[in-house]
């Protein structure tokens, strides 16, 4: 259970089991990279870059997930995210949360 | 994602290999110059003559295209905008009307009287970006300062479409209502590239509930 508010409604908090977090730096190819910087000159979205974001959010929220299930915790709450670009056409998306154990 | 970082380093290492290959022949050649080794030449220098023909079209091309992109946006980056506003109204008024109320709030959730039966995570983005029209219009707005309304109606259609497809994730995913929803906005162009693609993305979450 991922939700970031700081309770879940009708579940107590039994354990807090610290930080957990996930990130994943990712870029789209050359020729993607090309056809957005395109697309930049008319305006407008940017489709690739919006599934880019997508799929890297997700990975990033499972790794998060992973590494809440490892500590033995069945919920995460107040996740926040973080987005950050690093180097070139490469960003950074990092997910980070409290693992806790709820009942 | 691994197969495709192992791909770029053999890709990465052939190159380099090449590059010592070449000097090592240029080394061998210091001061012969027999016709025989030519072909050794060309198969050293491939490589780097393919990829100066890549960006000797890509420029051509480049000169062409540009203009008449910049004309396309000049004409129509106005009337997408225009017509993308309307769109969205439209698809509020259809989630509006599915929820019976809009169903982001930032609460925490503690007004609600009833049960709550079950919460998820619900998340959508989108990248925006001004045509390059636009930026130019803002950038001799910005000589005289003030507000720049280009800029800012670019950026508020963005959060508008990432507000709405937070709501139609909602709907998709069957929650309730949205508590807690926070909006970030993070810029795509690195510090490292200053003249990279100028974006925006705008990135909507919250927590879905269901009443119980």
């Amino acid at each position: 259970m991922v939700v970031n508010t700081e309770t879940i409604a009708g579940k107590v908090i039994t354990q807090n089991l610290g930080v957990v977090g996930g990130s994943t730096v990712r870029a789209k190819h050359v020729g993607k990279d090309i056809f957005a910087s395109l697309k930049n000159i008319v305006g407008g979205e940017l489709t690739a870059y919006t599934e880019l974001l997508e799929e890297s959010r997700t990975e990033a929220i499972a790794r998060m997930v992973a590494d809440a299930s490892a500590r033995g915790a069945n919920a995460i709450v107040n996740v926040r995210f973080a987005t950050s670009s690093v180097a070139g056409n490469a960003s950074e998306l990092f997910a980070y949360g409290t693992a806790v154990t709820v009942e | 994602m691994r197969s495709i970082d192992a791909r770029v380093r053999t890709l990465t290492a052939s190159l380099l290999l090449s590059v010592l290959l070449f000097s090592g022949v240029a080394m061998a050649q210091e001061g012969v110059s027999t016709r025989e080794e030519l072909p050794w030449m060309i198969c050293c220098f491939g490589p780097f003559l393919l990829i100066s023909l890549f960006f000797a079209v890509f420029g051509i091309l480049w000169a062409f295209f540009y203009p008449i992109m910049f004309l396309y946006g000049v004409v129509f980056s106005e009337r997408n905008l225009n017509r993308r506003t309307s769109d969205l109204v439209l698809r509020e008024r259809a989630s509006i009307e599915h929820f019976g109320k809009d169903p982001l709030s930032t609460l925490r959730g503690d007004h609600i009287v009833g049960g709550i039966k079950e919460t998820g995570l619900v998340y959508a983005s989108v990248v925006f970006s001004p045509s390059h029209w636009q930026l130019l219009i803002a950038w001799i707005n910005q000589l005289f300062g003030g507000s720049i309304d280009v800029l800012h109606r670019v950026i508020s259609v963005g959060r508008a479409e990432a507000k709405q497809r937070l709501r139609e994730q909602a709907q998709a995913a069957g929650w309730d209502d949205v508590l807690n929803v926070r909006i970030d906005t993070a810029e795509m162009t690195p510090p490292s590239k200053p003249k990279g693609t100028k974006a925006v993305e705008v990135f909507a979450y919250g927590t879905g509930i269901k009443f119980g």
